[in-house]
């Protein structure tokens, strides 16, 4: 099946007693057994079945199988948020005095997590610039336990080389864990350019109308667990083989730190899959006519996106995601006090801390995403005072534009 | 013909494909199993054109929250 087909008929087949072509909701925290053999079997691994919704769920099964399906992994699980999911792969691979290799440009969140709470536990991170392969070589060591990108740095906007940077994982040893969220597997499927683990915040696209959390651990199949770092996993893939890292966080690390999905917030996952391939095209062709506008408008100082023809990723756009750079983009009309007014004056477009709605949204980074950071630190993650992010939404092209350039010219308004 | 499933010498009919193996051997959940052959992963959409061959190794696995896979 094509991609297209995956995103509505995978993981379900109906359900076969009503003959529901959505996938039901089970909204359950447990499953009864007729006999406490039955479910002492159930605990041992002697036969399949559910336990508690913490650990599986159906309707959750139904999500995990369709994006196996989609990034072409060999499984999935699925978590409450993006940040569980990267929590529970991190958590599973690396132990206190190990090291993680991180681009630099990323999600906040997500560098606080290394930084700040695994740093807790005595992790040790190495941000390095995403653009600049050679840094992740220089940066592992004996002690490197993973390497962790974005697709598109969100929100520097920096594409990495994601084969050359799976190269030198692969030669340390190590598993490339890429975070697919802002362009999702209509864009690329990572598991071809190399990455061992791909992760999404579903919560963005792929839920699609901002109406759910939750987040996705695909194992792509190209990392061996069984000649890996990782002693315990190499121990497990002795019984399990190729699934060992997600038997070892099913069985283990997700199941002890809680991160599970909702039962309801999975159905509303599958819904946005559904519809995913037609949004996510309309969401690029927004998105670049919008840069393409804000370029060419004298009052607005840079803008980046990758897929415009000077950028310096046009090139990995091309190759990494078939010319097609998604629905982020990032822009700047002078100064902190210009991007709060334009910010203040949208009429159409929300001011919010999401991405990869169907509405346009946008966010001052500087003051909220990344609030925790000092100006240095921001600047050393490529987030400038006067940046707003654009997230470009599925409304009329001219309406978004119109909201911008209007809001743009009130920006400049006490001014004059 | 002979294979092995979970360790285990199973005779199976000629020339089943994978999902027609998991039919045969009455596999429990067979929405839910993945299937491991010859020591890789096969994708689910490849079960139905996957034919087992003598002396193949089969393992039925599942990763729900128990232990550590069965048939």
């Amino acid at each position: 099946m094509k991609p297209e087909t995956q995103g509505i008929h995978g993981g379900y087949k109906g359900d076969s007693d009503s003959g529901a072509t959505a996938v039901p909701i089970y909204q359950t925290v447990s499953y009864a057994y007729k006999t406490a053999q039955e479910l002492a079997d159930v605990f041992d691994g002697k036969s399949p079945g559910y336990i508690y919704t913490r650990i599986a769920n159906p309707t959750t099964t139904a999500l995990e199988a369709r994006l196996t399906e989609l990034e072409d992994g060999i499984g999935c699980i699925a978590t409450s948020s993006g940040m569980a999911a990267i929590a529970s792969v991190v958590m599973g691979l690396v132990r206190s005095g190990g090291e993680i290799i991180s681009a630099a440009g990323i999600f906040g969140g997500t560098v606080s997590l290394f930084e700040n709470t695994l740093g807790r536990f005595g992790v040790k991170t190495s941000l390095v610039d995403a653009a600049d392969t050679k840094q992740f070589a220089k940066a592992v060591n004996d002690r490197t336990k993973l390497i962790f990108v974005e697709t598109i740095g969100n929100p520097r906007m920096d594409v990495p080389d994601i084969p050359a940077i799976a190269e030198i994982a692969h030669q340390a040893n190590i598993p490339l864990i890429v975070d697919n969220t802002v362009t999702t597997p209509f864009l690329i499927k990572p598991v071809e350019f190399g990455a061992d683990i791909v992760i999404h915040s579903t919560s963005k696209f792929i839920n699609g109308h901002g109406t759910a959390i939750g987040g996705a651990i695909i194992d792509t199949g190209n990392y061996n667990w069984a000649n890996g770092l990782f002693e315990d996993i190499k121990e497990l893939a002795q019984k399990v083989g190729q699934l060992a890292f997600l038997a070892h966080l099913r069985n283990l690390i997700y199941r002890d730190l809680g991160g599970c999905a909702a039962p309801m917030n999975s159905f509303l996952m599958l819904q946005g899959l559904e519809t995913l391939s037609g949004r996510m095209a309309k969401h690029c062709e927004n998105a670049e006519k919008l840069a393409q506008c804000l370029l060419a408008h004298p009052k607005v100082c840079w803008v980046n996106y990758p897929g415009l023809p000077d950028s310096n990723f046009r090139s990995r756009v091309v190759k990494l995601f078939n010319g097609r750079a998604g629905g982020l983009l990032t822009f700047g009309i002078g100064d902190k006090q210009k991007a709060f007014r334009f910010i203040d004056s949208l009429k159409l477009a929300k001011n919010l801390a999401n991405l990869g709605d169907a509405k346009t949204l946008v966010i001052h980074p500087s003051s909220t995403i990344f609030h925790e950071f000092s100006i240095a630190e921001q600047n050393k993650m490529g987030i400038g005072e006067d940046m707003v992010r654009v997230s470009v939404g599925l409304e009329d092209f001219e309406d978004i534009r119109d909201d911008f350039e209007q809001a743009i010219e009130k920006a400049f308004e006490v001014e004059k | 013909m002979n294979i092995v499933v979970n360790g285990e010498q199973v005779n199976c009919s000629d020339g089943l494909t994978v999902s027609e193996l998991l039919v045969e051997q009455r596999v429990k959940m067979p929405d839910m199993v993945s299937v491991e052959l010859n020591g890789q992963i096969l994708r689910r959409n490849k079960f139905e054109a996957t034919t087992v061959k003598e002396g193949d190794k089969v393992e039925f696995l599942y990763f729900m929250g128990g232990g550590s896979g069965a048939k």
